[in-house]
């Protein structure tokens, strides 16, 4: 089951990559995160900023020795994410969610949060903004 | 006896009349233009519009001032959204564009203004990355929500991006002052051309046309002059027009339509970018939260 929902994750993440460019991403996302080094990570929502210019929230990754690394992800900025749904209570600190997107181009443990899995399977797009336009790309 | 039947035939076709009624009210919906495709420029990459999709109402009424002018008073999503109202009163935030097919040719030299190749310096490359302003006309495809405040010497519009960007536009038609120190914002003066609100704008800072583009950004110059044309079309939908003239750029002005549709629920937020941009050029400030303690 793991598995599977893993595979259906990866499979979303893949095709909104290939789906959702815009003319280009927004507010420099592309001066900020690299978009050939996507980061997947497990863990546990530390705190969550929510602030302009885009909200931020940090999630607790242990690896297996047990040592613990603080992530933080940029999501959509405060009022497009309440007009999508997405309030302040939406994340909620000590929660486990599985986070995707891009990482930072210093190489810092900060990255774009394009894909956010709690851990009932509900997915939430706190980075996409273009989710549900598909452009039609063109040679 | 005649009068009797009068009387059932008048109670029976009423349900049938009411019925017709509510299923035009509330039926019946049409799209306000045709889903079509706008494109970059450069690369050609396009974006897919879909049209606001209203009810078909009877009796809708132009909301009007005191004064008897169309009143444009309102929270509404502009250009930068695809306008199919969903459930909660939202509809989709896009990053777009003016469409390239509908520009006319560049006049020798003009292509230069208007498309920057990517720099590496931000300030060319995303000025707002570094929160510097959208300007206008930038700040017409803002993917958040613009409040349109109007008095009756006054048109206020205030947009939640960027910094709360907002114009304050006289609609008494008064002449442009002379020797107008380029601004983000230029200066605007409104007037009426029956139910519809012209705004004529001049004294804009060479600047950002629209959005980003694939391998760079495209420009208007200092002697852009933009005229936009505003009036209602449909219950919460507002035809929202753009004129460019840039003589600098192009060979002969040109215009696009766009719609502007009404949010009862919405409210503009504070936006203030520098409060918490910590990736801004590539290199994140560490939040408290990642700090060992």
């Amino acid at each position: 089951m793991t598995g599977k929902f893993l595979n259906l994750t990866a499979a979303s993440f893949v095709v909104l990559l290939f789906t959702t460019t815009p003319f280009i991403a927004h507010h420099s996302e592309a001066a900020q995160f690299d978009t050939t080094k996507p980061v997947k990570v497990s863990g546990v929502v530390k705190k969550v900023e929510w602030m302009n210019p885009h909200i931020w929230f940090y999630i607790d990754v242990k690896d297996e020795k047990g040592t613990v690394t603080t992530w933080g992800f940029s999501g959509l900025p405060p009022g497009m994410a309440i007009r999508k749904g997405f309030t302040k209570d939406t994340l909620k600190v000590g929660e486990t969610v599985v986070v995707q997107g891009f990482r930072a181009k210093d190489g810092s443990n900060n990255a774009s949060g394009n894909i956010l899995t709690f851990a009932d399977g509900r997915q939430v797009f706190p980075g996409a903004l273009e989710l549900g336009t598909v452009p039609a790309n063109k040679p | 006896m005649v009068m009797r039947k009068s009387v059932v035939a008048f109670f029976a076709v009423l349900p049938l009349v009411a019925c017709m009624a509510l299923f035009t009210q509330f039926s019946f919906s049409q799209d306000l233009g045709q889903v079509h495709e706008v494109c970059s420029p450069h690369e050609g990459r396009c974006l897919t519009i879909r049209p606001p999709r209203v009810p078909a109402t009877l009796n809708w009424k132009m909301p009007r001032t005191r004064d008897g002018k169309p009143d444009f008073t309102g929270v509404y999503a502009g250009a930068g959204f695809n306008h199919q109202v969903g459930p909660n009163d939202t509809d989709t935030p896009i990053i777009r564009g003016f469409d390239a097919k509908i520009m006319p040719p560049t006049k020798p030299g003009g292509d230069a203004i208007l498309f920057r190749p990517t720099t590496g310096d931000l300030k060319i490359d995303d000025p707002i990355a570094l929160c510097l302003p959208y300007g206008f006309t930038s700040q017409i495809f803002s993917p958040y929500a613009q409040q349109w405040i109007q008095a009756p010497e006054h048109l206020v519009i205030r947009h939640e991006f960027m910094n709360n960007f907002s114009r304050v536009i006289p609609l008494d038609n008064r002449p442009h002052p002379k020797d107008l120190e380029p601004t983000w914002g230029g200066h605007s003066v409104g007037h009426w051309e029956g139910d519809t609100l012209v705004i004529d704008t001049v004294g804009l800072k060479e600047w950002w046309l629209d959005n980003p583009h694939p391998n760079g950004s495209l420009w208007h110059s200092d002697a852009a002059h933009v005229i936009e044309r505003v009036k209602w079309v449909a219950p919460r939908v507002v035809s929202y027009e753009v004129a460019m003239d840039d003589p600098k750029i192009w060979t002969k002005p040109w215009t696009e339509q766009f719609h502007m549709v009404l949010h009862p629920t919405w409210e503009l937020l504070e936006f203030v970018c520098n409060e918490n941009d910590r990736c801004s050029q590539g290199n994140c400030v560490e939040s408290d939260a990642q700090k060992k303690r």
